[in-house]
């Protein structure tokens, strides 16, 4: 998700062609594949700060949760396949939620927790395909606004963001106790 | 191969790959006798090199012109045009080896003062083989940023940067940014220098193997600056990147491996390589990689049995085998000529075919100081080690590569580089290639002849601990 080209205008997952990833809605039986990108993923977040240390049991959280999400209609995971020859191997993974918000507008939220894509397969504009298409299935369930989480200390993604159209609305900050 | 020229003394043309055997105390007890000896001749000489005049002073009257009033004017005609500075003073044959003594030969980092003789060591082969006015310049900076600093604000006095013993991955940053911004030449010897003599000695091994490098597999054991910089040349001149495999102490380098992403973020240049081989469609570990390959480029532990002869002999038939770590190569060549290795080179002159870069650098330099290049690209680079291999005189599996006794051929290679810089036009000075040699060679000639002028004169004091001075007579 880092270092794509820009998308061109037509970006939109539908009216482009050949896409650079396939993205589906992740199954049960696709977990054994998609535990290990997002504990891959959780590692990176610790390279960017300490505070982001990961727990020794994040292989079994990772599981235990993309389980649990699978089943929730509020929930969203979702699995990048390859394309051509990499068709049906599993290269990224999307985890997102579906919240409401009581005090602002639009009303409801959509948040993209993680995202990973297998470094060989970030060209082309894969990263930025990946969100669009987690925008469109958001979007289909009512979300009026889309947010985004990572490390504020990673600006490869801050930038990539930007590029999608994100900017910053709330901080988050923390302290060890 | 960060190993400088040997005193042309050490051992006379040395029995084909025979391995040491002697004993590793007596190879021991030599490297300290050798060792005490230069710390003596440190302290006798205190340094190695010095300012000399090259205009004549024939009396104090003449600094009117060499220095004021008559001087205001040549600063004048510079201040009109800043180009000219290459012309009306030495700046173009003046470069500055500059370092952080963070990775000084196998010393580590050392620091900008325990660097220093080493870097004047650097100088006085700049200047001995390739005619260049170096100036040793270790600086105490603590971060990649002040070192690109100090460069470019250094720049206004040199006619190019020889960037030396950087620790990797910065080198790379620092390389990059100075050859980005700077309109002189920037070279880093360890990335630049050792991977196109590297490759000089492949060519020519390819050739004697009746192999073609768009149909070689090439395993590379260390992802440090020269490999990774290995790499890139080779993928230049058209190896598959898909056949290429590099290894380092994690296993095979690919595009998947756990550290991926870490990699992506302190060492983007060793990730880039990652994700262009992909491990050559291979994973695993030295051994998996070395499994039916052609060539095998060492540049990692300085430790015989990094390579097992097992692992040569599972290479494909008649393997070239280059294990290029110093002191002591990752397997000695006996030992690969045993296991079926063809072709062996190491970093060493007491072996046959050393990979050295002083047969690069100095031509390298020479090239493009005298067709006043703007950079150095890899096309330059890749021209050098070219032309090196193809003035290697009769090569054969035991010489690869001219031997630094052979330095005759070092003018063709500075024309090569300064005649590829001007095909690239980014070369101030045009000429012909056999200008440009003439050039290399007269310039090349003198430091040598100034050399044995000095000692015949006493100038230059004798050796101390020689009852005779031996001079030969070339």
């Amino acid at each position: 998700m880092k270092r794509s080209t820009p998308l061109p205008k037509e970006t939109h997952p539908e009216n482009r062609t050949p896409a650079p990833v396939h993205v589906r809605r992740a199954t049960e039986s696709d977990v054994p594949a998609l535990v290990p990108l997002l504990v891959r993923l959780k590692r990176l977040n610790e390279e960017f700060d300490p505070m982001l240390k990961v727990r020794p049991d994040v292989e079994g959280q990772a599981e235990s949760i993309l389980r649990s999400e699978i089943q929730n209609p509020n929930a969203l995971v979702l699995a990048a396949e390859g394309t051509g020859p990499d068709r049906g191997k599993v290269i990224g993974v999307v985890r997102a939620a579906i919240r409401e918000r009581p005090f602002y507008m639009p009303e409801t939220e959509g948040i993209i927790l993680d995202i990973y894509l297998l470094p060989l397969y970030r060209r082309h504009g894969a990263g930025q395909y990946l969100v669009e298409h987690t925008i469109g299935e958001l979007k289909e369930r009512g979300a009026g606004i889309v947010t985004v989480e990572f490390p504020a200390q990673n600006e490869i993604a801050g930038r990539f963001y930007a590029k999608c159209g994100f900017r910053p609305i709330t901080a988050h900050h923390a302290r060890i106790l | 191969m960060d190993e400088a020229v040997p005193p042309r003394s050490r051992k006379p043309a040395a029995p084909p790959a025979a391995p040491p055997a002697e004993s590793a105390e007596a190879e021991a007890s030599q490297t300290e006798a050798l060792n005490e000896r230069a710390v003596r001749l440190a302290q006798y000489y205190r340094g190695k090199i010095e300012t000399v005049p090259k205009v004549p002073v024939r009396s104090l009257k003449d600094f009117s012109l060499w220095y004021t009033p008559g001087i205001a004017a040549v600063s004048r005609e510079i201040e009109k045009d800043p180009s000219r500075s290459l012309d009306l003073t030495g700046r173009w044959n003046t470069i500055a080896i500059l370092t952080d003594g963070s990775r000084v030969l196998g010393l580590g980092n050392i620091g900008p003062q325990a660097a220093l003789p080493v870097m004047e060591g650097k100088a006085l082969l700049f200047k001995y083989l390739g005619g260049v006015d170096a100036v040793a310049l270790p600086v105490d900076v603590a971060t990649p940023e002040a070192l690109i600093d100090t460069a470019l604000r250094i720049a206004p006095a040199f006619g190019g940067i020889n960037l030396e013993d950087i620790a990797s991955p910065k080198c790379f940053q620092v390389l990059e940014e100075l050859q980005r911004r700077l309109p002189i030449p920037v070279w880093h010897d360890d990335q630049l220098g050792t991977a196109a003599a590297t490759l000089a000695g492949l060519i020519n091994a390819l050739a004697l193997t009746g192999r073609t490098i768009s149909s070689t597999r090439t395993v590379l054991l260390g992802a440090g600056a020269a490999n990774l910089v290995t790499v890139r040349l080779l993928i230049r001149m058209g190896h598959d990147p898909h056949s290429i495999t590099v290894v380092d102490s994690r296993g095979i380098l690919h595009a998947e491996r756990a550290d991926i992403d870490e990699m992506q973020l302190h060492n983007r240049w060793k990730y880039r390589v990652a994700l262009e081989t992909d491990g050559g469609g291979r994973r695993g570990t030295v051994a998996d990689a070395m499994a039916g390959a052609d060539v095998v480029l060492a540049a990692s532990t300085p430790q015989p049995g990094t390579i097992r002869p097992e692992w040569v002999q599972s290479m494909a038939p008649r393997p070239i085998v280059f294990a290029l770590a110093n002191p002591l190569p990752e397997i000695w060549p006996a030992d690969a000529h045993a296991a079926g290795a063809a072709i062996v080179a190491t970093g060493r002159s007491d072996f046959p075919n050393q990979v050295n870069n002083s047969l690069i650098f100095p031509c390298v330099f020479r090239g493009v100081l005298d067709a006043r290049a703007r950079s150095i690209p890899d096309e330059v680079v890749i021209a050098a080690a070219q032309e090196l291999a193809a003035v290697t005189d009769r090569i054969s599996p035991d010489h690869l590569l001219p031997t630094m006794d052979e330095r005759e051929v070092f003018p063709h290679v500075a024309a090569a580089v300064a005649q590829a810089a001007v095909k690239l036009g980014i070369a101030r000075v045009k000429a012909s290639r056999d200008e440009f040699y003439a050039r290399a060679r007269d310039l090349m000639a003198r430091p040598a002849a100034l050399a044995q002028a000095l000692e015949a004169s006493h100038l230059v004091a004798p050796m101390p601990d020689e009852p005779v001075p031996s001079r030969k007579s070339r």
